[in-house]
This record gives structure tokens, C-alpha cells and sequence, in this order.
């Protein structure tokens, strides 16, 4: 009992330490973007797309390192650019989509690490851009997070009619008036961003987690549409906040912490759903 | 079943005879080939119009080109008296007036959507609007929409649950929960059983009388056009014959359209 009490008084003096609260901080918004934005992407098929797009981010860095940018803000135009350019191939050849993202995202990891051999000095820091290091997040990481979070809010919340027409069917959201080719890439823009952004703190590999798991439970767990999104995103910032516990609790890495309570908030959405038609 | 009866607002501007699409040398390339060349036509206000034609004459593609879901060729293209631009743009205001249900119409059954929120997002403008304006106008519309197809008690219903004859009941709700001036359907009825498939013709019959809406639809059922159509378009990539469907679906005509095994098919049935 007093080893459970001696516990809980370090974790929460834990939690006092400026960089615990940012990470805490960031991995809420991370969350909650990635919820929010994840609950179109795996109903449009995207969930591969998050993952290169990821993956991309990695030669991202290493381009910007080579030519003296800095790394985190070098890979959002970097990110956007490469999200747009795999949006075109996407749609002007006729191969399979899950393919064509496999191509890219094997070969910009290829290049990533090849340009990355470059710098002597880096090869140390390639397991932070994988799996990332959300307790070093800084004070400005938060401001932008935070900014994109209320750019993504406001543009989902005024085009949600849209945006879910737009996933329901193409055709029958055209003729009603719904530009598919600007929100189309407006959503992919946004997600490009997310992405960017949350890469320091979450790393290449499991960036597209925070996107897709928490929707696929919020999925399983929902029968409207609205309460399907609300769910995603309220489950993406509450497995951080739990992922964080986790991992001060028992001393473990955080952003895989984080994923693992995801996963263990999915299998729970499965048990209900198995519950439920008894 | 009976489609029951509502208050249309824009019915009093419209005068019978009135056009209300116009279409002239449309031509639509899908990849390499004409997938429709040189059709003109027009529909005039309160008129149900077939397209007929075999698979592969450009029926859907002709509609969607239309609808500006397809880019055209050539051609021009006036829907409630307005131009289709180029790139096929139209007024909100215009589309907002036409309602289109596309061929097979089948949902993702893994999107998570009740029918009344499929219905809402009939009733709901394009333009950039806060999620929860109008929210009481918009209830009311779901219900009177559902109710008038008898599918008020499938409003909670996830559409994933839903039969093939529930889920267009509610696709049918989902294109009246606003007063249309225009209703394009692609094949709506298939898929539907005998009994289904005749309320569904009968709710299109009642709109059409009552509400003066005018529909073109695709159809392969030939009896049914023969029997509830005021006009027909025959369709193999060229507009080979329009007008009465007693006059225009000839044996001429329609080997025309499908060869002459199919006439010779037809007839001795």
C-alpha cells in the first residue's frame, strides 16, 4: 500500500515538471487532431496515405538537414508538397492505391536514411525520428499543435455536411454542389500538416496509429455519424492522457505507451461489440 | 404506401410547358472512346423521361455529364435555365432545386450514419454553414420527409441495417426533405422486389402529379416506361430516337438501339 502511495506521489511530481506537462499537453492535441482527422481518413481509405506520409517525413528531415534547414519546420512544406504530389499520381494511374503508397513510402524511407548517412553526426538520432520523443515537445510545438487544431476544427465543423456527403458518395455530393477536388485537397492538406507536425513527438512509425486507431474503435463503438467523430477524438486525446500515466507509471517510452493504450481502447471497442449482439 | 401530400414553394413560379433542361451536342470522351456524341434534347416541367438504351451506350455517363460529375467535350448544357459552365459549375441555388440518386447506389455498410442523418443531408446547403444552424427547421424536414415514405420508425436505423427496399425509401426521403424541381435517378429501382419496386414507381408517379417535379430516370424495364413515362430517349452513344414512348419505342427503333436479337427476343415472349 505505501509502495502504491509512494508511487503515485512521484508520478504526480512528475506531472509538476514543465516538460511533462508540454509532453502531456502535446500528446491531447496530437489526440485530438488525429482523432478528429483520422474518423474521415480510414472511411476514405486513407489510412495507408497517413502512413506515407509518415514515412515521407523522415526524408523530409534529412533533406532539410542537408540543405541547412531547420528539420521541424523545413518538413511542413515538405509534407504538403509530397502529400499533393502523391494525391496527382494517386489519381492519374490506374494502379492500386495500397501499391503506389507502398512504392513511395519504401522509397522515400530508402532515400530518407541514405541522405541521412550523409551526416556523420545523426546517425544516433535516427530512433527519435522513428519512434520520436514527445518529452522533448517545446513551448512553440504547442502553439502551432494548437493552431491546427482550430484550423482543423473550424474547417471540418463548417463543412461537416460536406465532408460527410463527400464520403457517402462522390457522384451525389458533386451534384448537390460540393467541390470534391478543393476539399479533397484541403482534407489533405490539414492531414499533410498533422502529420508534419506531430512527427517530433510521435515518430515516422507510429504516427499513422494516432490517426487510425482510435477511429477504427470510435468506428465499432458508434451507430451517427456525429457521434462517431466526437469519439475519436475524445478517445485519441484521453489514450494520451492515459498513455502518459502508463508511462511514468512503469518508466516507459511514452509515444509507444500511448499507441498501446489505443490498441487496448480498440479491443475493449471489439469486446462491446461482442457484448452488445448477445 | 401513399406519398402524402406537402407544401412546395417554388411550384407557383413554374408554368407547365416550361424548359427545364436543355441540351445541345453534348459530347463526353471516357479515356479513348465517344462514350456519348452529339445529343440534344430538352425537358419540359412536370414530365417523367426515360433514357433507354443496352449496357455500355452512355446512359450514365449522359446524366453524369449533365450533372457536371463528368467533364464534356462539347456541348452545352442549361439546367432550370441556367448554363452548366465548362468545368460544371452551377448556382448553389440551381442545385439545390435538382436531386440525384447514382446507379447501384451502394453505401460503404461501414460508415456509421442513421437514416435520419443520411435524410438531413439532403435538407443541408453546401456552402460553409455552423453544423447546428437551423437545427429545428431541419428536424422537422427529416421527419416530414420520412414520414411521407413511411420510414419514420427507421429514423435511429444505422443505414448499414437497412433492407435494399428500406434503404431506398430513405434515399427517396433524403431527395424530398426539400422541394426539388428536377429528380435524376440512375437505375433507382433496381435491386427492389416486385412490390418494392412498384411503390417506389408509385411514390415517383405522386411527386410528379402532386408536387408537378420532373424526373428523368434510367431504365432497362421497357413495360414500366411504356406504362408510366410521358417521354423517351433512346441511347446508344448517339440519340437514336426520342418522344412518346408508344412512338418511339418502335421495333425499328429499338433494334437500333439493341440489335435486332433482342426485338426478335421480345417479341416472342
Amino acid at each position: 500500500m505505501l509502495t502504491l502511495q509512494a508511487e503515485f506521489t512521484r508520478v504526480l511530481e512528475l506531472f509538476q515538471l514543465p516538460f511533462m506537462q508540454r509532453a502531456l499537453m502535446g500528446g491531447v492535441l496530437t489526440g485530438l487532431m488525429g482523432g478528429l482527422l483520422g474518423s474521415f481518413v480510414i472511411l476514405r481509405q486513407l489510412s495507408f496515405f497517413s502512413d506515407a506520409l509518415g514515412h515521407s517525413a523522415l526524408l523530409g528531415i534529412s533533406l532539410g538537414f542537408l540543405l541547412g534547414f531547420d528539420p521541424t519546420w523545413g518538413l511542413l512544406p515538405f509534407a504538403v508538397l509530397f502529400a499533393l504530389c502523391v494525391t496527382y499520381f494517386l489519381e492519374h494511374t490506374h494502379l492500386w492505391t495500397d501499391a503506389l503508397l507502398n512504392v513511395i513510402y519504401s522509397s522515400s524511407l530508402a532515400i530518407g536514411v541514405i541522405l541521412l548517412s550523409f551526416r556523420e553526426g545523426y546517425r544516433g538520432g535516427i530512433t527519435n525520428l522513428l519512434f520520436g520523443d514527445i518529452l522533448a515537445v517545446q513551448g512553440t510545438d504547442l502553439v502551432f499543435s494548437a493552431l491546427l487544431l482550430m484550423v482543423c476544427v473550424t474547417f471540418i465543423g463548417l463543412t461537416l455536411r460536406s465532408q460527410i456527403l463527400l464520403t457517402l458518395n462522390e457522384p451525389m455530393a458533386i451534384a448537390r454542389g460540393v467541390s470534391a477536388s478543393v476539399q479533397r485537397t484541403t482534407f489533405i492538406v490539414l492531414l499533410s500538416l498533422a502529420v508534419g507536425i506531430s512527427i517530433k513527438a510521435i515518430g515516422v512509425l507510429l504516427i499513422s496509429a494516432f490517426v487510425v486507431i482510435p477511429a477504427c474503435a470510435a468506428r465499432l463503438l458508434s451507430r451517427r455519424f456525429t457521434h462517431y467523430i466526437w469519439i475519436s477524438a475524445g478517445l485519441g486525446a484521453f489514450s494520451a492522457v492515459v498513455g502518459m500515466l502508463v508511462s511514468a507509471l512503469f518508466d516507459l517510452p511514452s509515444g509507444p505507451s500511448i499507441v498501446t493504450v489505443q490498441l487496448a481502447f480498440f479491443l475493449g471497442a471489439i469486446f462491446m461489440t461482442r457484448v452488445r449482439a448477445f | 404506401m401513399v406519398v402524402k401530400s406537402v407544401a412546395v414553394g417554388t411550384l407557383g413560379n413554374l408554368s407547365p410547358q416550361k424548359t427545364l433542361v436543355s441540351v445541345e451536342g453534348l459530347t463526353v470522351r471516357r479515356d479513348t472512346h465517344l462514350a456519348v456524341q452529339d445529343v440534344s434534347f430538352t425537358l419540359e416541367s412536370g414530365t417523367d423521361t426515360a433514357i433507354v438504351g443496352p449496357n455500355g451506350a452512355g446512359k450514365s455517363t449522359l446524366i453524369q455529364a449533365l450533372l457536371g460529375i463528368l467533364p464534356r467535350q462539347a456541348g452545352n448544357v442549361f439546367l432550370l435555365g441556367q448554363p452548366l459552365s465548362p468545368s460544371g459549375r452551377l448556382p448553389i441555388e440551381v442545385r439545390q432545386d435538382i436531386a440525384y440518386l447514382p446507379q447501384n447506389f451502394l453505401l460503404d455498410r461501414r460508415i456509421p450514419i442513421s437514416a435520419s442523418e443520411l435524410v438531413g443531408l439532403g435538407w443541408d446547403r453546401i456552402r460553409p454553414h455552423l453544423p447546428w444552424t437551423g437545427r429545428r427547421t431541419r428536424d422537422r424536414a427529416i421527419q416530414q420527409a420520412l414520414s411521407q415514405v413511411e420510414a419514420w420508425h427507421l429514423r435511429d436505423r444505422p443505414v448499414s441495417q437497412l433492407s435494399g427496399g428500406e434503404t431506398k425509401r430513405v434515399l427517396l426521403a433524403y431527395c424530398l426533405v426539400r422541394p426539388r424541381r428536377l429528380l435524376i435517378l440512375d437505375e433507382a429501382p433496381t435491386g427492389l422486389d416486385a412490390r418494392s419496386e412498384s411503390d417506389f414507381y408509385r411514390w415517383l408517379y405522386t411527386l410528379k402529379q402532386e408536387q408537378g417535379w420532373t424526373i428523368l430516370q434510367i431504365s432497362h424495364d421497357l413495360e414500366m416506361v411504356r406504362r408510366s413515362c410521358d417521354r423517351v430517349l433512346c441511347l446508344n452513344r448517339t440519340l437514336l430516337c426520342q418522344g412518346i414512348p408508344d412512338h418511339a419505342l418502335t421495333p425499328e427503333n429499338l433494334t437500333l438501339a439493341y440489335g435486332s436479337e433482342f426485338v426478335r427476343y421480345r417479341h416472342s415472349c
